[in-house]
């Protein structure tokens, strides 16, 4: 007879594995930051042992961390730059607003989708989400040629608006479907009460869709930190998110494997504090209370 | 103080007509109950009263004055929705100041109005919590608290007592009638609840079905029931149903059935033959030697301050209300007697009163 307290060590057991299968690639990622070349490609891979070197970190960012001072501005063997410090803070510029920007046109229109009755609503709903279903390659071409004549092309404003575009559609329904959890008596007791639509949108429906808000927000500014195609069509080098930098690490004469590791690394601790900071919003139950039970 | 009159009210969703043409109206000061099985429309002619639902065709008049295009906002009706509905981001006191707030009240004012209604409420303690941290009868208190302050015209009620303990109902009860003699406001108050109805109101008005079957007091209600659906809705345990015909017993008129003789009153017809349906309340039907209703116990419940006779008589059981000192036991023989002018009489065919 199997007790209870093993099925539950051995559920333990596997979900430890589970989440170390998951957690060893980014942990082999992240050592590799710190290995000197000669260490990454070490056969057998030395995954636990090696000497820590923040070398690669100190070439992408252009500081000296104190252990020793290469030259930041190093010319690569394919004619780029190991200083990427400028790129991190691209993404984090084109990912900030474009997450503000989609977030607020996503919640604005979704509450109106929410609430407000009108004729071919559905539809409308529907159209929003096809847009989504489109490859973003089968646009990139022509948003090229767009940018161009516009002068978007290898701006921030060009980005930003790319992104968000790309994050509207799923943004706005997930909001909608915050928005749909919301009795509707509650906009109609704030209504009976006198206030305007504006009034119970902002003091009363606004502040229970935090965790709906906090969701949406993580999810546009992952896509953004990550996404690759645009900024690759749509900036000529004056400005580059971290995804495309890092491919300039690889080169015709070579890759850059450490450097390239550094960045990847470090490119996660902002997403990684985005988060931390609108965690502790993406809450349940966010009409706890208002109703009887 | 104001009258609400609804004129030939019509409301359909889609093809489903769940108000099928409603006329009364609501005097000053009164507070009038909506009573009515579950999905008969209650809910859908408050919320048409509100302005939050658009009428198919008809007209509401507040005051004397046609609101079917005012903007609920400007009806001056304050609400308790059968949901409460409270705001879940903003503490008690910022629920119940919220529409004084929005008026632009100073606020002195809303601090004055807000621990006024707290106190009535019992829930000044609570001011500075939120819904989530309340318990279901403080967010009842709460939502009423959000009516009160607000000094409408008329109160809407939306069955705001359904989910509390039958305890804190009965309590409740009193206070929402105290509250509206005190506010002498116009009250609409909707239940299905026929306690609640006989207790609280002054004028109650019976829908079924999307129609009314009766409006009056709780007392003409109870007494005169306009058809049998009323007979039935009204009163614990429900009215007894007996189908036999009239006939003249030595001139005078009398109901038979099988088992069953009854005297009635001199004002009803005695055209014999005619087809009837009889309703006698258990709690008018009374043990007798001389009882004209013969029947066999089946089963007698004690509730305690009386028990429930049910008795077979012929094919069908009745229940009979009697005193706890009846000395009765299942299986005997009964004999039952009812006071002729208690006798409720209904039309076999168009189930509508007779006398
Ligand atoms: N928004 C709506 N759409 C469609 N049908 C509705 C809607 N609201 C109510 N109904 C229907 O109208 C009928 C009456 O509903 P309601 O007024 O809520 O009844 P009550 O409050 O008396 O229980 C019900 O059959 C219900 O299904
Ligand atoms: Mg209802």
């Amino acid at each position: 007879m199997v007790g209870p307290r093993y099925a539950s060590t051995v559920r333990q057991i596997i979900a430890w594995l589970l989440v170390a299968l998951f957690v060893f690639p980014i942990y082999h990622w992240v050592t590799v930051a710190f290995k000197t070349p000669k260490e990454i490609f070490d056969k057998p891979p030395n995954v636990w042992r090696f000497t820590p070197t923040v070398e690669n970190f100190e070439q992408v960012f252009g500081i000296s961390l104190g252990f020793g001072f290469g030259d930041v501005r190093e010319v690569l063997p394919g004619g780029g730059n190991f200083y990427m410090a400028p790129r991190v803070w691209d993404s984090i510029v084109i990912a900030v607003f474009s997450t503000i920007l989609a977030v607020t046109v996503a919640t604005l229109a979704s509450y109106a989708l929410s609430r407000m009755r009108f004729r071919g609503q559905q539809h409308f709903v529907n159209w929003v989400l096809s847009t989504r279903m489109m490859p973003p390659v089968a646009v990139a071409i022509p948003m090229f040629f767009l940018f161009k004549n516009v002068g978007l092309l290898d701006t921030y404003t060009g980005l930003i608006l790319v992104h968000s575009l790309m994050n509207l559609p799923l943004a706005v329904l997930l909001m909608k479907s915050f928005f749909d959890d919301i009795p509707k008596e509650i906009d109609e007791s704030a209504t009976i009460d006198g206030a305007s639509r504006w009034l119970i949108f902002r003091r009363i429906i606004l502040p229970m869709a935090k965790g709906g808000l906090a969701a949406t927000a993580v999810l546009a500014f992952i896509f953004s930190w990550t996404e690759f195609l645009f900024v690759l069509t749509l900036s000529q080098g004056s400005i580059q998110t971290v995804p495309v930098a890092s491919s300039t690490f690889v080169t015709s004469i070579g890759t850059a494997w450490g450097n390239m590791a550094a960045l990847g690394t470090a490119s996660m601790v902002p997403a990684f504090l985005f988060i931390l900071l609108v965690q502790k919003h993406l809450v349940r139950g966010l009409t706890l209370g208002s109703l009887k039970q | 103080m104001a009258t609400v009159e609804y004129r030939n009210i019509v409301k359909n969703f889609g093809a489903v007509e769940v108000l099928r043409g409603l006329s009364f109206q609501i005097e000053p000061e009164t507070f009038t109950v909506l009573l009515g099985p579950s999905g008969c429309g209650k809910t859908t002619l408050l919320r048409l009263t509100a302005g939050l639902e658009i009428m198919t065709s008809g007209d509401v008049l507040i005051a004397g004055e046609r609101v079917n295009d005012v903007h609920p906002r400007d009806r001056d009706i304050a609400m308790v929705f059968q949901n409460y509905a409270l705001y879940p981001a903003m503490k008690v006191f910022d629920n119940i100041a919220f529409s004084l707030q929005v008026r632009k009240l100073s606020p002195d004012e809303i601090r004055r109005r807000v621990g006024e209604a707290a106190a009535t409420l019992n829930i000044t303690d609570y001011l500075d919590r939120y819904p989530k941290e309340l318990s279901g009868g403080q967010r009842q208190r709460v939502a009423m608290g959000r009516a009160m302050v607000r000094d409408a015209t008329v109160f809407l009620f939306d069955e705001p007592l359904s989910n509390l303990d039958a305890k804190l109902r009965a309590h409740m009860r009193v206070e929402i009638r105290q509250l509206h003699d005190r506010l002498g406001s116009t009250s609409i108050y909707v239940t299905h609840d026929q306690i609640e109805a006989m207790t609280m109101a002054d004028e109650i008005v019976l829908m079924h079905d999307g129609e009314i079957e009766q409006i009056g007091t709780p007392d003409e209600v109870y007494d005169r029931p306009a058809n049998r659906f009323v007979a039935d809705f009204i009163g614990t345990p429900s009215m007894n149903f007996l189908s036999g015909e009239v006939v003249a017993d030595n001139g005078s008129p009398a109901f038979r059935a099988e088992n069953v003789q009854v005297s009635l009153p001199d004002s009803v017809p005695a055209t014999s033959g005619r087809k009837i349906t009889c309703g006698l309340r258990p709690a008018d039907l009374s043990l007798s030697e001389t009882g004209s209703i013969n029947g066999k116990l089946i089963l007698a419940e004690k509730t305690g301050a009386d028990i429930h006779l049910h008795v077979a008589v012929g094919d069908r059981n009745i229940v009979a209300v009697v005193p706890r000192s009846a000395n009765v036991a299942a299986g005997q023989t009964v004999r039952l007697a009812i006071d002729p002018a208690k006798v409720h009489l209904f039309d076999a065919v168009t189930q509508h009163r007779v006398n």
